[in-house]
């Protein structure tokens, strides 16, 4: 019981990671519109700006800055791509181009950063924060989990409370309308685009001394972020972080179960699979009806 | 005093000529309305006013100042607002949001509900929920406190019932009278020229008539033939 137990907090830290990109994914869909492929691959451009800094003696701290900042440029960079050439393209040609750009991104990823070569990855916040029935919960989960959460109260406040977070609610509804009327459509966009690239990049730094840390790797986390987005059904913030968690709790727990194990990266998939047919169930009971 | 002159624009949709050599100018204080059966590229015009689509070639200004190649934020900027035609509120925002978002510096949400007094008891409800009159209300409603010199509004009375449609263009009526300069573009010919000051006709992309709303008015058969076919510029300015 305890093994489980031990497992399932051991997950936390991919879940809140999980939680926080799928918030991040739910944002930029909620906003400007495009399903993004591209958010692990530009928070993995930053993290490896980090990675080059640090490998080269720079002091940590000024390198997590350098490499959020490095995040940041490349998520207003995609926007850019994204609002200055296909803003008037349907939401599933803007998910292709996200598809081709995240190739893309990998592909200069990888070659810049030595392919599979291993990297000498720092872990920012070693260690335990508190302990849980026996169990060690380390500062990266709670890191994780509470920069997600964080990031879905301000969103919920900034969109809320805020003039720029209701001429982007304004902007998310018709994009035309909101221009015409003077709102800086291009600007706001870029900045939903910077600031979850800042995030996703400090998501990704965390947890990149767990995983493998090569461009691919980390770049594909936008899978199970995905996931997360979905059981939020790409509208609700709070959903996505509750999926995003769980999905890292079953990933912990099904890595300590022997015979499924060595397939818990399918998990997210089995995730999205399930979602797709729940709502495909209601959509034939309307039909049905 | 704001002057807004249209000179010989062009404009194409997938490469083919819809609005071709047209020159309009709307005076403050004055409504141009733009008449035209369906196809005649009255809509295709005011996108491309207001910077929706680009224009082929011509040139638009408001006070001399050139806007064609500008993008829509900046030309609303410079005072050119755009009422889109199907009542295009955000329709998850509340009334009072919709008109919030378009709040400019120095213009105050009261204005907007001295216009429409229908709407300061809808102010809390979404504007998905509101009638087609009260979206319409809330359209024009919200283009005016983005502070514009010219004010274009496209088929705003598509789908509503006559007494809403009278309700608005008494509205337009008033804020052309406050000193906007309106272009009116209308299916409801009789409606819209009883409002109206100067009056074009447009057909297969072209102007056929610029001349006078009350003359047009008293001329229904003209009307119709400038609509189908058969005379060409008969007015004059």
């Amino acid at each position: 019981m305890n093994a489980l137990l031990t497992s399932a907090v051991a997950g936390l830290t991919a879940g809140g990671t999980y939680a926080l990109l799928g918030v991040c994914a739910v944002f930029t869909y909620r906003l400007v519109a495009v399903v993004n492929f591209t958010g692990a691959a530009i928070g993995t451009a930053g993290t490896f700006v980090l990675i080059a800094l640090f490998e080269a003696g720079f002091p940590i701290w000024p390198s997590v800055l350098a490499g959020i900042a490095a995040g940041t440029l490349t998520g207003v960079a995609v926007g850019y791509i994204m609002t200055r050439w296909f803003g008037e393209a349907g939401a599933s040609t803007k998910a292709a181009v996200t598809v081709a750009l995240l190739v893309g991104l990998m592909a200069v990823g990888l070659r810049l950063t030595g392919g599979q070569h291993p990297h000498n990855m720092p872990e920012l916040l070693p260690g335990s924060a508190f302990r849980l029935a026996g169990v060690e919960v380390t500062i990266a989960s709670v890191l994780t989990i509470g920069l997600a959460v964080l990031f879905t109260i301000l969103s919920d406040l900034f969109l809320n409370r805020t003039k720029v977070g209701l001429n982007l609610r304004a902007l998310a509804d018709r994009p035309m309308a909101a221009e015409l009327l003077g709102v800086r459509v291009q600007l706001l966009s870029l900045l939903v685009w910077g600031m979850t690239g800042a995030f996703t990049t400090f998501a990704l730094m965390i947890i990149a001394p767990q995983r493998s840390p090569n461009f691919m790797t980390l770049s594909l986390l936008v899978v199970p972020a995905l996931a997360a987005a979905l059981v939020g059904a790409f509208r609700s913030f709070w959903w996505t972080l509750a999926g995003g968690i769980a999905l890292g709790i079953v990933e912990g727990l099904a890595s300590s179960i022997d015979s499924i194990s060595q397939y818990r990266s399918a998990i997210p998939f089995l995730v999205v699979l399930a979602v797709l047919l729940w709502s495909q169930r209601e959509a034939r009971w309307d039909e049905a009806r | 005093m704001s002057r807004f002159v249209v000179s010989n624009l062009s404009i194409n949709r997938a490469e083919l000529p819809v609005v071709t050599s047209v020159d309009l100018v709307a005076e403050s204080a004055a409504i141009s309305v733009v008449l035209g059966a369906n196809g005649a590229g009255k809509t295709t015009l005011l996108e491309g006013l207001s910077g929706i689509i680009p224009v082929a070639g011509g040139t638009i200004a408001v006070d001399g100042r050139e806007l064609q190649k500008a993008r829509p934020g900046a030309r609303s900027r410079e005072g050119l607002a755009h009422v889109e035609q199907g009542r295009t509120v955000f329709r998850q925002l509340t009334t009072e949001e919709n008109l919030r978002v378009s709040l400019h510096a120095g213009a105050d949400i009261a204005e907007a509900y001295a216009l429409f007094p229908e709407l300061v008891q809808r102010r809390h409800v979404k504007a998905s929920l509101l009638s087609g009159g009260e979206q319409q209300m809330l359209v024009i409603a919200r283009s005016l406190l983005t502070r514009p010199k010219v004010l274009l509004i496209d088929e705003m009375s598509a789908g509503l019932a006559p007494v809403i449609v009278t309700r608005l263009m008494a509205a337009v009526r008033k804020l052309a009278d406050d000193g906007l300069a309106v272009v009116l573009v209308e299916q409801f010919a009789a409606l819209a020229l009883s409002i109206g000051n100067r009056a074009y006709v447009m057909r297969r992309g072209r102007i056929v008539y610029d001349g006078d709303c009350a003359k047009l008015r008293q001329s229904p058969d003209e009307l119709h033939r400038l609509y189908l076919g058969g005379a060409e510029l008969a007015g004059t300015s």
